[in-house]
């Protein structure tokens, strides 16, 4: 009870949801126990039925009534039992896509760091594998359970109205079945359960993880490796299962058991009972039989409390996701157009580690202003585009568009910014949709202009499918630099003032590269542009060059000046070019 | 309902057979059971003493509880073979996703594969579970049941008869609708775990472009579809199942009924009306058992279906034609004429491609973006296959493809997007190489230009990194991918796609020293944009549209005007700046 108490302390998963829908809950519930009454109530009146019958009445009127509850039982029960799971299913399958919901936007709200403290596997797996369960929790614990309860209070106030001792007798008996053996399938299976159900969500985060990283696999050629890390949980997981269903089994026997016990007392006390006249005794076969229909929900019972730690556990899963979201600093929005971007004092270092990236630095960007930043790999240019984009705070230190900390203009940045980051991402569906993410209003012709602007209107249109081809995940359907121009086209109609270009141009070959950058910076002349490259193609479309290395400035000036005064980038221009060297 | 591939399932056979005698003697169990209890009862009802009815009770008491052992000794007889077809099953997956590759995932979906592994087998094996016993159930019971009746009644067991086809039809015609809806669903579960996970992989891209918003609205209607779906054939599962307990439970009210009727008349006793009324529901509990589970088994069938289908896909044949390869200074790599046409397209994307290699020489590859530069390397990497046989091969022996297994024991691969796994550096690094010995490591590492760095990590190499750890730059990935492949000096292979496409060109100048040594004594292609590196190339080949349309050494290919010297000029381009 205390860990149930605890599972529902802080959760806005289950509880919220069963509140909403109190009645519709109240109606699936009723219908569920009407449907085994009606079943009870069938063989009940059946039993009377034949053995009054058997008296051979006089008249038929003596067997009229039972006559006429036979068939309105018969009809009650199915008619029940639709209705009952017409409802519930689609009452939980309702819920089940606000929880999808859910989920993404308690991802979304982390996506900047989502990368950092979570794989995809385990998203998944809470999609796959802990949204299908709370779904269960309802149809196979929360509801069965509660009807088997109502069926069993029923029966013993029943018994209880002819005889109290029978009637404590079948607390006891019945008891065991709805009470101490779920309870003992929690003790015993619990943990089994939760175990089988933590191999599950592992073999999910590993699995996708292998799965992305296939190719890699394929070329280790490590068949050996990759079978063992499967075969491993699988091996694991059915042993546990194997044990799991062997309880199982043997629980439906002792329920059986128990159960048999119960219909033997009934039996035993109306053939006890009921001898006074040969009228009465017609309702030994109605008790002897009646029973029967009840058994399935009872053994339903049993499964569903030993199903209780899966769903415990997928509800902490997900509570525990959409609780620890990050706190949003007020937003305020900028009306004026952006005329400055500065950088003041910045000082940065990521959370959890000691190393200090970024010293001291300041910068300050005009409107209209273009910066090509450059220096070496893991100094910290992405990550000083990540200040700038607010997907990072400053240690100390601020970064402020128009004098406004861009950390209060998240909810405006897509008008603010457009941005092609190191890993741009295509998703599965035609390049038409892909690259119409830029601007959902945009034209067939603006998507058009925006690849021809990229240089692969000829390919897209050579394709059979042209703007309909589909990319395929992660954009495989096309080479490493068509991916990276599709996603620069998407920034190309975004429209945004200032545009930041993380290696916009890495898979390019000098030809297309240059084209390319002649093109970017025309189309967007009137815009703020921040640059992040590697070397010096197109250096002379740029107003300022900034080299970040060891967290500091060490170089900054136009193209120009520097090619004129500094040894160090004339140097890295004739490396550049392949000409002067000494290897 | 039944996948006919269920019965090509090795072994399936003789467990069958068994089920069959043990649903058999379970229904012998049912009538006794019947019979034992309806004497109690007749015997109270005659208002005899409680001391007549202690033996009817006793095998009343056996016969059920011998049932409901036997139905213990079914699950456990035949949940082995389960157990095992199933484990094999997600190995065999396993397998195939290992040989098919990147392919099979381009097909099916990062997401859909996953789910397909886990969950997916998982609905097989309650499938197969349910499956076999219900149907032997259902095919031996009732009949069991009817015979007896009919023994002592026949007019009932003629009705039980008659409405027993009456109850199939339906199920029939209502499954054959459920089919085409459940297919549907499960197309519709697929598309939702493939969603999900190209959205999640996508997220930061989408939170740029200010869309990540507004994509809940996306999952939410991807996953109302499915709801929709689901609900759909629950909805013609739950019509059936109601159909299904409709009738029966009706027949069983009308046989308590006619029997009512035919005791009054005084056609029958109550002794066989009360074991008639009390083995009704029996009769029809087999049925409706299938019917309950339908659902679970559309499902599982549809899982069992997507799980065959992915195995039944053909794998890459004659990975062994290459008998034996070391790689030495005398040994020739040839192309002759290939072609490559990828799946979804009609116009070959390599065409004609011939060269020469022999020995250690270091190949670059060059050409435009799109030119087919990786997809060579994936061909000669043996990730591919040629359109025709025949057109590779190695030391004058001819090839169907070059996705044998000795020349891939002899290569190392670095693709153009390399892929860090979740783990710790010291395993990505390792990744081609596990048992590789600390100091090799820190020397791979080493040579990658990765020491500096790896000296500032608080664990060093035990750091974790990839998704949902401690993010690297573009760099320092690529640099760990670059490691990889100095690990290991016995393969003289050397495919790169691009290795320092990422790197700024002080970095890349310095790891280009300490690489070049790496490139010796080992034939070597490398496919780049930096032209710089042509330099220190052997041998050229320039790649435009598909076409292998200039080879040679640098310095034969600089002294006529062609695609090569275009590509150099553009880069001598770069001088406006003087
Ligand atoms: N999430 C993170 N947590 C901790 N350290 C990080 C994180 N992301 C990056 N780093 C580290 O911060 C440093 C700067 O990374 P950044 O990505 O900004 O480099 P970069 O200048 O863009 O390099 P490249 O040119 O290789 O892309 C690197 O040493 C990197 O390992
Ligand atoms: N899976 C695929 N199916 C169909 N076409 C493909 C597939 N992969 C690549 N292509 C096409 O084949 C052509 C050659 O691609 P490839 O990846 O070999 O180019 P590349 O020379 O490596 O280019 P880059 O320098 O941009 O990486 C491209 O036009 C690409 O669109
Ligand atoms: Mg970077
Ligand atoms: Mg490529």
């Amino acid at each position: 009870m205390h860990s149930i108490k605890q599972t529902f302390a802080h959760d806005t998963w289950v509880m919220p949801y069963l509140r909403k829908y109190k009645w519709l809950l109240v109606l699936v519930l009723f219908l569920g126990m009407m449907t085994f009454l009606s079943a009870a109530a069938l063989m009940f009146n059946s039993g009377y039925l034949i053995s009054e019958a058997a008296r051979r009445p006089g008249n038929i009127i003596y067997i009229y009534v039972p006559v006429v509850l036979a068939r309105a039982f018969g009809i009650a029960r199915p008619v029940f039992r639709y209705s009952e799971r017409l409802t519930s299913h689609n009452w939980v399958l309702r819920i089940v896509s606000d929880f999808r919901k859910k989920l993404y936007q308690a991802v979304e709200v982390k996506a900047s760091a989502i990368k950092q403290t979570h794989q995809t596997g385990d998203i998944l797996s809470i999609l796959a594998d802990d949204i299908d369960h709370i779904e269960n929790l309802y149809l196979r614990t929360v509801f069965p359970i509660v009807v088997g309860w109502l069926l069993y209070l029923f029966i013993i106030v029943g018994v209880g109205v002819f005889s109290w001792p029978v009637a404590l007798l079948m607390v006891l008996l019945l008891g065991m079945i709805v009470l101490v053996i779920p309870l003992l399938s929690v003790a015993v299976n619990g943990a089994r359960e939760f175990k089988q159900k933590q191999i599950q969500s592992s073999s999910y985060t590993h699995l996708t993880d292998e799965v992305m990283g296939l190719t890699d696999w394929v070329i280790s050629g490590r068949y050996q490796d990759f079978m063992t890390l499967q075969k491993k949980p699988i091996k694991d997981i059915a042993a546990l299962r194997r044990k799991d269903h062997f309880f199982q089994w043997w629980r439906g026997f002792g329920v059986q058991f128990f159960f048999l016990l119960a219909v033997l007392t009934l039996l035993i006390w109306s053939g006890a009972t009921f001898t006074a006249s040969k009228g009465m005794a017609n309702w030994i076969a109605a008790f002897a039989l009646t029973l029967f229909p009840i058994v399935e929900p009872f053994l339903e019972v049993s499964q569903g409390a030993s199903e209780w730690p899966i769903y415990r556990q997928s509800i902490e899963r997900v509570n525990q996701l959409s609780n620890d979201q990050p706190k949003l600093t007020p937003q305020s929005t900028l009306t004026a157009p952006v005329s400055e971007i500065s950088v003041n004092h910045v000082t940065f270092k990521y959370p959890d580690d000691d190393k200090v990236i970024l010293k001291d630095v300041s910068l300050n960007i005009k409107r209209g202003e273009k910066i090509a930043l450059l220096g070496p790999s893991g100094t910290g240019k992405s990550t000083l585009l990540k200040l700038l984009l607010g997907d990072q705070t400053p240690t100390v230190g601020s970064v402020t568009i128009n004098g406004t900390p861009v950390s209060e203009l998240q909810q405006q940045r897509a008008q603010l910014f457009g941005v092609l980051d190191q890993q741009p991402y295509l998703f599965d569906t035609s390049v038409m949709n892909n690259i119409r993410l830029g601007n959902l209003k945009a034209t067939d012709e603006q998507v058009k202009a925006a690849v021809e602007a990229v240089e692969l209107k000829p390919l897209i249109e050579s394709l059979p499918d042209g703007y309909d081809t589909e990319v395929q995940e992660s954009g495989t359907r096309f080479s490493g630099g068509e991916r990276q121009r599709l996603s620069l086209a998407r920034i190309l109609l975004q429209d945004a003032p200032i545009i930041v270009l993380d290696e916009p141009t890495v898979s390019l070959d000098p030809i297309t590269e240059r084209q390319l950058l002649d093109t970017v910076f025309k189309v967007l002349h009137d815009k703020t542009i921040i640059w992040v490259t590697h070397h010096l193609a197109g250096i002379d479309h740029v107003d300022q060059v900034r080299f970040l290395e060891d967290g500091v400035f060490d170089m900054q000036g136009t193209p120009q000046a520097l090619y004129r005064d500094e040894p160090r980038f004339r140097k890295l221009y004739e490396l550049d070019t392949g000409k002067n060297e000494r290897v | 309902m039944i996948d006919r591939r269920l019965f090509k399932i090795p072994g399936i056979a003789p467990r069958i057979v068994m089920i069959a005698i043990l649903t058999l003697s379970q229904a012998v169990m049912i009538v006794i059971q019947a019979r034992a209890l309806s004497i109690a009862v007749v015997q109270l009802w005659n208002l005899k003493p409680l001391a007549t009815i202690v033996t009817p009770t006793i095998v009343f008491i056996l016969s059920f509880l011998c049932r409901h052992l036997l139905t213990v000794a079914q699950n456990r007889s035949f949940y082995p073979f389960v157990e095992k077809t199933t484990g094999k099953m997600r190995e065999q997956l396993m397998t195939k996703l290992f040989r098919l590759g990147p392919s099979l995932v381009e097909k099916t979906g990062t997401g859909n594969m996953v789910t397909m592994a886990l969950e997916g087998i998982d609905k097989v094996q309650t499938y197969l579970m349910l499956i076999v016993i219900k149907i032997m159930d259902m095919g031996i019971t009732p009949w069991v049941i009817l015979l007896y009746i009919a023994f002592m009644q026949w007019k009932e067991a003629v009705f039980l008869l008659i409405i027993y086809p009456v109850i199939i039809l339906f199920m029939i015609i209502l499954g054959l609708a459920a089919k085409s809806k459940a297919d549907r669903q499960y197309a519709g579960y697929q598309r939702l775990s493939n969603n999900f996970v190209d959205t999640l992989r996508g997220l930061g891209t989408l939170k740029q472009l200010g869309l990540s918003k507004r994509y809940a609205g996306n999952v939410y209607s991807v996953s109302e579809d499915y709801r929709k779906e689901t609900m759909a054939t629950l909805r013609i599962a739950m019509t059936s199942t109601f159909a299904l307990d409709f009738f029966t439970t009706l027949s069983v009210a009308v046989v308590a009924v006619f029997l009512g009727f035919d005791l009054m008349d005084g056609k029958i006793m109550l002794l066989p009306a009360l074991t008639i009324l009390t083995l009704a529901p029996d009769y029809f509990l087999p049925v409706r058992n299938f019917a309950n589970d339908y659902h679970a088994t559309l499902n599982g069938k549809n899982a069992l279906q997507a799980v065959l289908d992915v195995l039944e896909t053909p794998e890459t044949k004659d990975r062994d034609e290459l008998k034996q390869l070391t790689w030495h200074g005398d040994s020739a790599l040839k192309f002759d004429d290939v072609s490559l046409t990828y799946g979804d397209v009609d116009t070959p994307t390599l065409s004609h491609i011939a060269f020469d290699v022999h020995g250690f020489q270091k190949v670059g590859i060059i050409g435009a973006s799109g030119s087919g530069k990786s997809t060579l390397i994936n061909l000669i990497g043996g990730f591919l296959t040629p359109d025709e046989p025949g057109h590779v091969s190695i030391n004058g022996q001819k090839l169907p493809h070059l996705s044998q297994e000795v020349w891939q024991h002899n290569s190392i691969y670095i693709p153009q997007s390399p892929y860090l796994f979740h783990a710790t550096l010291r395993e990505n690094v390792s990744f081609y190489q596990p048992n590789a010995a600390d100091a090799t490591i820190k020397a791979a590492c080493d040579k990658a230009g990765l020491t500096d760095w790896i000296a500032e990590l608080p664990v060093g190499l035990d750091t974790m990194i990839g998704e949902g750890s401690r993010g690297v730059s573009g760099g320092q990935a690529q640099r760990i991918a670059l490691a990889r492949a100095f690990l290991d000096d016995s393969r003289k292979v050397l495919l790169f796609d691009e290795p320092t496409a990422h790197l700024d060109i002080e970095t890349e100048a310095a790891l280009k020293e300490d690489m070049l040594p790496l490139l010796d004594n080992r034939l070597v292609f490398f496919a780049t944009h930096r032209l710089h590196w042509i330099n220190q190339m052997d041998y050229v080949l320039v790649m435009d549209h598909g076409r292998l349309v200039e080879q040679g050494t640098p310095a034969q290919l600089a002294q006529h005007d062609g695609p090569y010297t275009k590509l150099r000029a553009e880069m001598g381009g770069l001088h406006a700046l003087d």
